[in-house]
């Protein structure tokens, strides 16, 4: 694809003071109190800024979000289906690269940008996201994880956490911890496999201003990129609506989310803490883990202690997970 | 002097996209309409054509990779066949509920079990109630005018509806025939650039379909439904308009053949047609007063004009190349549009349908005459003895 066309470069905002004042993600929609991919909509659209196009597969944040006569977006936004976002940005994309090229359409590339689910990105919508990365198109595909199916009414996803209590993964006596299966790695399937694509990071509510930024770095970087958010979502994983910044800052604390950045094959890191707490203290926020037992915990803390000594993502050593306490 | 040209009917496609000025084209291969990727993709890897050229990751992607172009403002072609057709079909909805013209070119082919490359209708008359205009080609000149009419049609403000530009396969996408190629400066004169009214544009930010209430749900989809009540006259007008540019001789809706003193005709679409207006001709020899009404919208179905001509026959037999298990003919589907279209005429025809030509096997003479028959028998005495004729298996056919 010929990249001729002017792109966007989008400013680094230093400290929260400086984050813009224009919500271009505005009142009106419906969604749950504390809602955490509300939260992530309203910050990467100040990130965004107006000169954007948004595509929105099915999902909480279409369905909460829009009612028809009624749109909290202050941009262009068009609903996708949950299966085939990627593609319906590549095609946007590709529009705009030969409107441009003609002369047609006057000004920059827009920020063309997805918010897609769970779901919506790495399960029933895998095919298309991984098609929009491997072909180049200049557009951020961000996915808000809110770890299930949440608009259908908490069912389970490949990114709901071992243990979870979801609607289709219930505790009972033959499976004593609901959900089986540990979830896949997200920002690691798209990493590996799609060479078009130069930037990925991972990023968290806790901390807006890094969000925001990296939402910011994603859209200057001429090509495909991908940005996971962490997005608690009280409703689904149940806990008070107050809660989601807490829990979303436990989860980084206990290394149930780790904030990073892929840059051409260089990884950075983001928030480590010091000293990881142990994920039991993260589970107790959540109803979603009430059912489950020492064992099953270990079985948790045993991932995460795996997962953060992965193979191509150096972490400092020594990392303390006081097991003791579990 | 036009340029004559010898094509099958997917290069007739490639060619009549690339005299759209097509902008972006997306691609997945199946047999037979890969041919009309290839082509386009020679076009574009050599300059000749200004386009971007996505390979789709499938017919889903394909499908909404060129809604999503045509929602942002560019003339958007994509195609496909068979399963590919079926694969999509999640798709064809919300590009023509987003009223976004985007253009499919299908070429026929069977769909799965048995695995089968051959001819059939089934896979895109199967996605006829998707809210897509959609037609077939007879002849590979049929295909290169339809691809540009059907832009014309489908980008009409009045409109606004993606397309289905069908040829069968083999018969039509890959026999070559005579193309009478169009000036590029006559498609220019006929077909205006492509600038839809409430394209995704910063500068004038918009939410296209949010979710509704169901109390909104009948208004919208009335506005869907009128699109299609006012697509005819739309028609009408474009096809005048053509044959006055291009000097050609398009009826809109339906194209007779030897139908003057007919007693019945075969009613047909598609490629089939031009095994058809021979066998017509053979008959007339022999003296039976046969003909030929050849269908080329499906969608808008033409009513009024079906009801009014297929009135003047005795008998009509729908000659099917699609299937529709369990429904109410017991076979086919163009059938249940003709009995609906004539119910309300005095004295209708007969109307019997033939189930033939599934899985891409050749609808030939032989079989027209044995249709003649049965045809010949229900001009006699008014009335048809079944619904629909297994041609080559039932009794009498
Ligand atoms: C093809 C298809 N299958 C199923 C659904 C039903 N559905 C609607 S929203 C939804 C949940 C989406 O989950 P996710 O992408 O994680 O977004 P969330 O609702 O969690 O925000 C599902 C399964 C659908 N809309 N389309
Ligand atoms: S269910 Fe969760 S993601 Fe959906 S609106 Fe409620 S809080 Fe937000
Ligand atoms: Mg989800």
């Amino acid at each position: 694809m010929a990249k001729a066309v002017e792109t966007q470069n989008l400013e680094r905002v230093k400290s929260v003071r400086r984050v813009p004042q224009e919500e271009y993600y505005v009142p009106g929609h419906r969604t749950c109190q504390g809602c955490g991919p509300a939260l992530c909509y309203k910050l990467v659209s100040k990130a965004t800024g107006p000169d954007s196009i948004f595509l929105g597969p099915t999902g909480c944040m279409y369905v909460a979000n829009t009612s028809y006569l009624c749109s909290p977006f202050a941009y262009p936004w068009m609903h996708t289906q949950i299966t085939n976002a990627g593609a319906v940005a590549s095609g946007v994309e590709a529009a705009y690269q030969v409107l441009i090229r003609k002369g047609k359409y006057k000004g920059k590339l827009p920020n063309i940008v997805v918010m897609g689910g769970d779901g919506g990105s790495i399960d029933i919508g895998l095919q298309a996201m991984s098609g929009m990365m491997y072909r180049g198109h200049d557009a951020l595909f961000i996915m808000y994880d809110n770890e299930s199916y949440a608009n259908t009414g908490i069912q389970t996803s490949p990114m709901s956490p071992y243990g979870a209590n979801t609607t289709f993964t219930p505790p009972g006596k033959a499976i004593p911890e609901g959900k089986v299966l540990f979830p896949k790695d997200a920002p690691q399937m798209v990493i590996g496999g799609h060479p078009a694509v130069k930037y990925v990071a991972t990023a968290s509510l806790a901390y807006p201003v890094d969000l925001i930024n990296k939402v910011r770095k994603g859209l200057n970087v001429v090509g495909p990129t991908f940005i996971h958010i962490h997005c608690p979502c009280p409703k689904g994983w149940l806990f008070d609506a107050d809660k989601t910044i807490e829990v979303a800052k436990l989860a980084i604390e206990t290394g149930m989310w780790v904030n990073y950045e892929w840059e051409e094959g260089e990884y950075t890191y983001q928030h480590t803490p010091k000293e990881y707490t142990p994920v039991k203290e993260y589970m107790k926020t959540q109803e979603r883990f009430s059912h489950l037992t020492d064992e099953h915990i270990a079985k948790m803390q045993a991932f995460i202690d795996a997962k953060l000594k992965a193979p191509g993502k150096p972490v400092p050593l020594p990392v303390t997970s006081p097991r003791e306490s579990v | 002097m036009a340029k004559e040209m010898f094509l099958a009917g997917c290069s007739a496609a490639a060619y009549g996209a690339a005299l759209a000025r097509v902008e972006v084209i997306t691609s997945f291969p199946i047999r037979p309409y890969t041919g009309i990727m290839m082509e386009l993709s020679k076009l574009v890897a050599n300059g000749e054509l200004d386009a971007e050229f996505v390979h789709g990751e499938g017919e889903h992607a394909q499908v909404a990779i060129a809604y999503g172009a045509a929602a942002a403002g560019a003339r958007a072609y994509t195609g496909s066949s068979g399963v590919g057709v079926t694969y999509a079909m999640e798709c064809y909805s919300p590009a023509s509920g987003g009223r976004l013209p985007c253009q499919m070119a299908i070429a026929d082919r069977a769909l799965d079990p048995p695995g089968d490359f051959g001819s059939e209708h089934t896979d895109v008359m199967s996605c006829r109630d998707q809210g897509w205009i959609m037609g077939w080609a007879e002849t590979p000149q049929e295909v290169l005018d339809n691809t540009i009419i059907y832009y014309r049609i489908g980008e009409d403000p009045r409109v606004l509806l993606p397309q289905f530009c069908c040829q069968d396969g083999y018969f039509v996408s890959h026999i070559p025939g005579k193309v009478v190629m169009p000036e590029q400066s006559q498609v220019d004169e006929f077909l205006p650039p492509y600038k839809h009214p409430h394209a995704l544009d910063p500068t004038k930010p918009i939410s296209h379909g949010p979710q509704i209430y169901p109390d909104q749900g009948p208004a919208i989809n009335l506005q869907r439904a009128q699109a299609f009540l006012d697509t005819p006259a739309v028609i009408e007008e474009v096809i005048e308009d053509f044959n006055k540019i291009f000097g050609r001789d398009y009826k809109p809706f339906l194209d007779e053949y030897r139908t003057d003193d007919a007693d019945f005709v075969f009613f047909i679409q598609g490629g089939h047609a031009r095994t058809a207006r021979f066998a017509v001709n053979h008959l007339r020899e022999k003296g039976v007063k046969a003909g030929m009404v050849k269908l080329r919208f499906v969608r808008p179905f033409p009513t009024e004009a079906v009801a009014e001509t297929l009135s003047k026959f005795k008998a009509v037999g729908c000659v099917e190349n699609s299937t529709s298990y369990g429904g109410a003919m017991k076979g086919g589907n163009l059938i249940h549009e003709v009995r609906s279209a004539l119910y309300d005429v005095d004295n209708p025809p007969a109307v019997t349908s033939f189930m033939s030509g599934l899985g891409g096997e050749v609808v030939s003479l032989e079989e027209f005459y044995s249709m003649a028959k049965v045809l010949a028998e229900a001009a006699k005495t008014g009335k048809v003895e079944q619904y629909v004729y297994w041609v080559g298996f039932d009794k009498g056919v």
